[in-house]
């Protein structure tokens, strides 16, 4: 399983999608509350890093 | 002067208020108490009412006054103090609700199967799970149980655990005072059976996993009903115990534990025990079932009956930490709408939940969702959508420009597919 950063079109981080795991697709907020969340934080203390985000443009 | 007309035999004749006064001012005696009439306040001692119907009108009853070792009505024992509404801190209790699921089996581990029941193990593949597994006739006043059903015969070693369990929302325990020198006793009381006999176990945890109270029962009769009820004493003081919306209380139902995690029951220990030493292992024999239901985690020293929760109840209390969309391959509903900004992004779908939840949850899906406009039609996406923003009780979505096709300004449902007709939210313990 791997983590990785999801950007909103303004170009900021807004959520955690997790790659690789039981759900096709998975996306984590920035919430301290949120267990998923706390599992991220967790991996990430362990030395971990995160994939980057996609870049995003507001399109055409 | 006035006087109060009465009835001797035949006889109608008038006391003179004066004498009524000087009588009513002695008193009336009841029993052994002497009773003062008009505005004084008595209390009655030792006395005995038959067949008493209490009229409408001003009563001074306080449930504070009334004192029962055992109150019962209906034949039913109610519970101690405060514990006769709400009184079950389980959720899913009857193992009624199962919106991942929808009756499915499973063998996943260290994954929530029924709502709010968490099937946690050291090794996969050595249990299938599924509500009302094997088709047995629920114990009387139950229509669902959780199985289990052993896959092989596998030997565990020390390290380890098969175990159903269920985290408490520390708001659900903080009357119990756990922690406090006026901490609570509780009763777990459930109904179980299994093909294996023997003794069995379980336990009670805090969130660190440095207070567990390790108990044991015994089922005598394979394939077979028993009602279990085990008595559980407050923690020590000074223990922590979560009371707020984290993780409170553990409650964890063993099938199988290494010499690791077992210890003595009937006693607090800082050690991370989740059954007690010598307990029957499910997963030791091939085929071997273990059926639970009627879960109940109440205040009191004794398990009263099993308090049930209208279906729709449950499943509110259930979506506060889960929720599935129901199966749609058109639009998801509950106001998924959202604003294509370009012809490849969206970003909205405003999804409101029915429940607050306990946290901002996390969204999954089982594949790609689509967008969907009645006039414009159906936009692919060809890759993630994830959260923009997430509450207690919406979260806005974003496709991160992954759509091709989108008319721009106009207005999209998230929809879904065939191969992945709901999503979900997660604000799970």
């Amino acid at each position: 399983m791997q983590y990785k950063l999801f950007k909103d079109r303004e170009g900021n981080v807004c959520s955690i999608v997790v790659i690789g795991g039981i759900h096709e697709q998975m996306s984590i907020p920035l919430n301290p509350d949120n267990t998923d969340y706390q599992a991220y934080l967790k991996w990430v203390e362990e030395g971990n890093t995160p994939l980057p985000a996609d870049e995003v443009t507001n399109g055409n | 002067m006035a006087g109060v007309p009465f009835v001797f035999g035949n006889a109608t004749t008038s006391i003179p208020l004066s004498n009524l006064d000087a009588n009513f001012n002695t008193g009336l005696t009841i029993g052994n108490t002497t009773v003062g009439l008009g505005n004084t306040v008595t209390t009655l001692g030792n006395v005995t009412l038959n067949n008493v119907t209490i009229n409408s009108g001003t009563s001074n009853v306080s449930p504070a006054n009334v004192v029962a070792t055992t109150l019962t009505i209906g034949g039913v024992a109610l519970g101690a103090g405060d514990a006769s509404i709400m009184k079950n801190r389980i959720i899913n209790g009857a193992m009624v609700i199962d919106q991942r699921n929808a009756g499915a089996s499973g063998t996943v581990i260290n994954t929530y199967t029924l709502d709010r029941w968490y099937y946690q193990a050291s090794a996969a593949s050595k249990l299938t799970w599924q509500q009302n597994a094997g088709s047995v006739t629920p114990p009387v006043g139950f229509t669902n149980y959780i199985g289990f059903t052993s896959s092989s015969a596998f030997s565990i070693g020390s390290g380890d655990y098969f175990f159903l369990y269920q985290p408490i929302e520390g708001y659900n325990i903080a009357d119990l005072g756990w922690g406090t020198a006026n901490g609570k006793t509780v009763t777990l009381s459930f109904q179980v059976q299994s093909s294996l006999t023997g003794n069995f176990g379980g336990s009670i945890r805090n969130s660190a996993g440095n207070q567990n109270y390790p108990f044991s029962y015994t089922i005598s009769a394979a394939n077979t009903w028993t009602s279990v009820s085990v008595t559980i004493p407050a923690p020590n003081t000074g223990s922590s115990w979560n009371s707020t919306n984290g993780l409170g209380l553990q409650l964890v139902l063993s099938m199988a534990a290494g010499s690791a995690f077992s210890g003595t029951a009937n006693a607090w220990t800082a050690s991370n025990i989740y059954s007690v030493t010598g307990s029957t292992s499910v997963v030791g024999t091939s085929g071997a079932t273990f059926y639970i239901t009627g879960v109940q985690l109440e205040v009191g020293s004794s398990a009263t009956g099993f308090e049930y929760r209208q279906y729709g109840q449950e499943l509110a209390l259930c979506q506060r930490y889960y929720y599935q969309t129901p199966n749609s391959t058109i639009y998801f509903s509950r106001g998924t709408s959202g604003l294509a900004y370009s012809t490849t992004g969206f970003e909205g779908a405003a999804f409101l939940f029915p429940q607050p939840m306990r946290a901002s949850p996390s969204y999954s899906a089982s594949g790609t969702v689509n967008f969907y406009n009645p006039s414009l039609g159906r936009v692919t996406n060809t890759g993630t959508v994830g959260i923009y923003l997430a509450t207690t009780d919406t979260v806005y979505l974003n496709n991160a420009n992954n759509g091709s096709g989108f008319v721009i300004n106009s207005v999209y449902w998230l929809a879904g597919t065939v191969s992945n007709p709901s999503i979900s939210f997660s604000a799970e313990l």
